[in-house]
């Protein structure tokens, strides 16, 4: 592994976060993540404000966003994204416990990258995370001006 | 004329012009022969009389010609016989006074004769008429009391004039009993628009329709559908209405219980359609807030098994591995749920689909638990249908899955996909397999959802798929059944109207 982008991850229940995590640490690639429990707290880490004021502005390699969030929700958050030029290229992929097809046809009418329904299956739970973290954090060349540590 | 009936008259038929002009001159003759053996005897002066009584009667039997030539004749006789010098048709200046008090006599009488025999006549012809005019009538009338159509007439005041055998059996009066009498008074007509409205229509286009209600004799009300007709003299002065009415009483009781049913039936669908909404919203909920803890609870016991290996028992570790299996089983029971539900959600999409690409694609993914088994697949050739293609997929997979499943134990297992075409308006096709098939007792509990006829642990499943596969035949207007026996194999037909054009 040449290289590590760094990991969004917008979820607002602990659990969640938790086994998102222990699935990305059993293949080396929780290092990067940053989490964000609502939509408003991944907005403001996009944008540097509030507690993030401090961070680099570099964009994340990919954002794993959840669809129901509080505040502010993950479709908001995806449409904010995608029609801020200065954002719109960060990879966005929904990880979600929804199959509705209205969820997944509103996702793609945003320009979504990718929609994941969560498996129940502890397993394939993992074996999703695990790729989704290889796949985008480190195969997919992210655009230019993300965070990617060599 | 139909009906005239022939009559014994004084005045008979009159004369041909032939027969005129005979009896002109018989007359004329026998008045001048009677004048001329009177004068023998000797009786004098009776020729005038004799002549004029002469054309009388051709006046009266033989008409006007025959009146003139019996002028002619007796004014010449007269002259001849009778006027000084006797025997030439000369006249002597003494007899001429005479000569002319005779012919204006003559001709007097003549035209008198002719012009009262042209008005009888007339008057005769003018009765005879009228005469054929009442019967025809009457048998009209009697032909209108026929009809167990009610029929009244009434002219321009309201006032009834005619009333048949029809109105009596409806509104209870005899025609005695309402002839002369107003209308409004009796009927109480409730009109459906202001009766000036009406009266306008009536006197515009001749006609009006509508429903009324009116009373009857013992009171009650009646609703009627009525038909108006003027009618109008020579010099189109409207003179009568005729009125038809039909009891639709009935008929209006039934429309106002369908369309308080109707009232119902809406309620109804609202109310369902509220439940509908209800449900969608609870499945959705189901799909986040049932899927995330069933996730965290196999999560977690799957952390709790790696980190605890070492100190877990043999039972321990079995328990572990039940939580694990149970909480897959519950996701895949709550997806397949929300699948089947999606069914009566999800927008439609209906094209043209080749079945046979369907079962291929269908194959793929069913066939997938089947690549390690040895089955004999016999796939027929198949037509293509009207549909929404992913939800027809749906019912292939679940069929050729069902198939694969409930073949587990045969070796080769058979399974045959064809379909039948018996049916012009509709397309069958089937799915049969030499699975362990199913008693028929219970075919009618197969495709209800959660309905299981084999034990979980022999083939698992949700019990949702042959739901799944009625429900989508259905919402395409088909229809969805089986065949089987005890482990002699299983067959599941499904239907699809067979629509224009395909």
């Amino acid at each position: 592994m040449s290289a590590l982008g760094r990991i969004l991850l917008v979820e607002d229940d602990p659990n969640d976060v938790e086994l998102t995590l222990t699935a990305l640490e059993d293949y080396n690639l929780a290092n990067e993540v940053v989490v964000a429990r609502d939509g408003a707290e991944a907005l403001d880490y996009l944008y540097c404000r509030e507690k993030f004021a401090a961070r680099s502005g570099d964009n994340p390699a990919v954002l794993l966003l959840d669809l129901k969030l509080p505040k502010i929700d993950g479709l908001e958050v995806l449409q904010q994204i995608k029609s801020d030029d200065k954002l719109n290229m960060i990879p966005v992929v929904v990880l979600t416990s929804s199959r509705e097809e209205k969820d997944m046809v509103a996702s793609y009418r945003l320009g979504v990258n990718a929609y994941v329904v969560k498996p129940v299956d502890f397993h394939e739970f993992v074996n999703a995370i695990k790729e989704l973290g290889i796949f985008w954090a480190v195969i997919n060349e992210p655009p230019p001006g993300s965070l990617k540590k060599t | 004329m139909i009906g005239a009936a022939p009559r014994k008259s004084l005045y008979s038929k009159p004369l041909s012009s032939v027969q005129g002009y005979g009896l002109a001159v018989l007359s004329v003759s026998t008045a001048l022969a009677g004048a001329l053996l009177l004068e023998r005897l000797p009786m004098r002066g009776v020729e005038i009389p004799f002549f004029l009584f002469a054309l009388a009667i051709s006046a009266w039997y033989g008409g006007g010609k025959a009146a003139a030539l019996a002028l002619l004749l007796s004014t010449v006789g007269f002259d001849y016989f009778f006027t000084e010098p006797l025997h030439t048709l000369a006249i002597s200046p003494s007899d001429l006074p005479y000569f002319f008090v005779f012919a204006l006599f003559a001709s007097l009488v003549t035209w008198f004769s002719v012009v009262r025999r042209r008005v009888e006549a007339e008057l005769r012809l003018a009765r005879d008429r009228l005469q054929t005019e009442v019967t025809e009538r009457t048998q009209q009338a009697s032909l209108l009391n026929l009809t167990h159509d009610t029929i009244f007439v009434r002219d321009m005041d309201g006032v009834i004039t005619y009333w048949n055998r029809g109105a009596q059996e409806l509104y209870g009066w005899t025609a005695a009993e309402v002839i002369g009498q107003s209308a409004d008074q009796l009927f109480h007509t409730a009109f459906p628009e202001p009766i000036e409205g009406i009266r306008t229509k009536l006197l515009n286009s001749g006609r009006w329709d509508g429903e009324l209600e009116k009373t009857k004799s013992d009171g009650t009300r009646v609703v009627v559908a009525s038909r108006w007709s003027l009618r109008r003299d020579d010099q189109q002065r409207p003179t009568a209405i005729l009125e038809t009415n039909n009891d639709i009483t009935q008929r209006k009781l039934r429309e106002s219980e369908i369309r308080v049913l109707n009232e119902e039936l809406g309620k109804r669908t609202a109310e369902l359609e509220s439940i509908n909404k209800e449900l969608e919203a609870f499945a959705y909920s189901i799909s986040h807030d049932l899927r995330a803890p069933l996730r965290h609870m196999a999560g977690y016991t799957e952390l709790l098994r790696k980190n605890s290996a070492s100190v877990l028992d043999e039972k321990s570790g079995r328990y572990v591995a039940v939580i694990m299996e149970s909480a897959t089983r519950m996701g895949n029971l709550i997806d397949d749920l929300l699948a089947f539900s999606r069914i009566g959600r999800s927008e439609w999409h209906k094209t043209t689909v080749s079945l046979d690409q369907l079962v291929q694609e269908a194959l793929m993914e069913a066939g997938q638990a089947a690549n390690q088994r040895n089955i004999a697949w016999k796939i027929g050739a198949l037509p293509s249908c009207y549909g929404d293609r992913s939800m027809l997929r749906l019912v292939l997979i679940n069929l050729i899955s069902n198939a694969v499943k409930f073949t587990g134990t045969r070796d080769p297992a058979e399974i045959e996909i064809g379909y039948l075409n018996q049916e012009q308006h509709e397309l069958v096709v089937f799915v049969r397999d030499n699975g362990v098939g199913f008693d028929m007792k219970y075919v009618n509990k197969l495709f209800g959802v959660f309905q299981r006829l084999h034990p979980a642990e022999a083939f698992e499943g949700t019990g949702i798929g042959l739901a799944t596969v009625q429900r989508i035949v259905h919402r395409h207007g088909g229809r969805v059944w089986a065949e089987g026996l005890v482990d002699r194999g299983a067959t599941f037909y499904f239907s699809l109207p067979q629509s224009e054009g395909i």
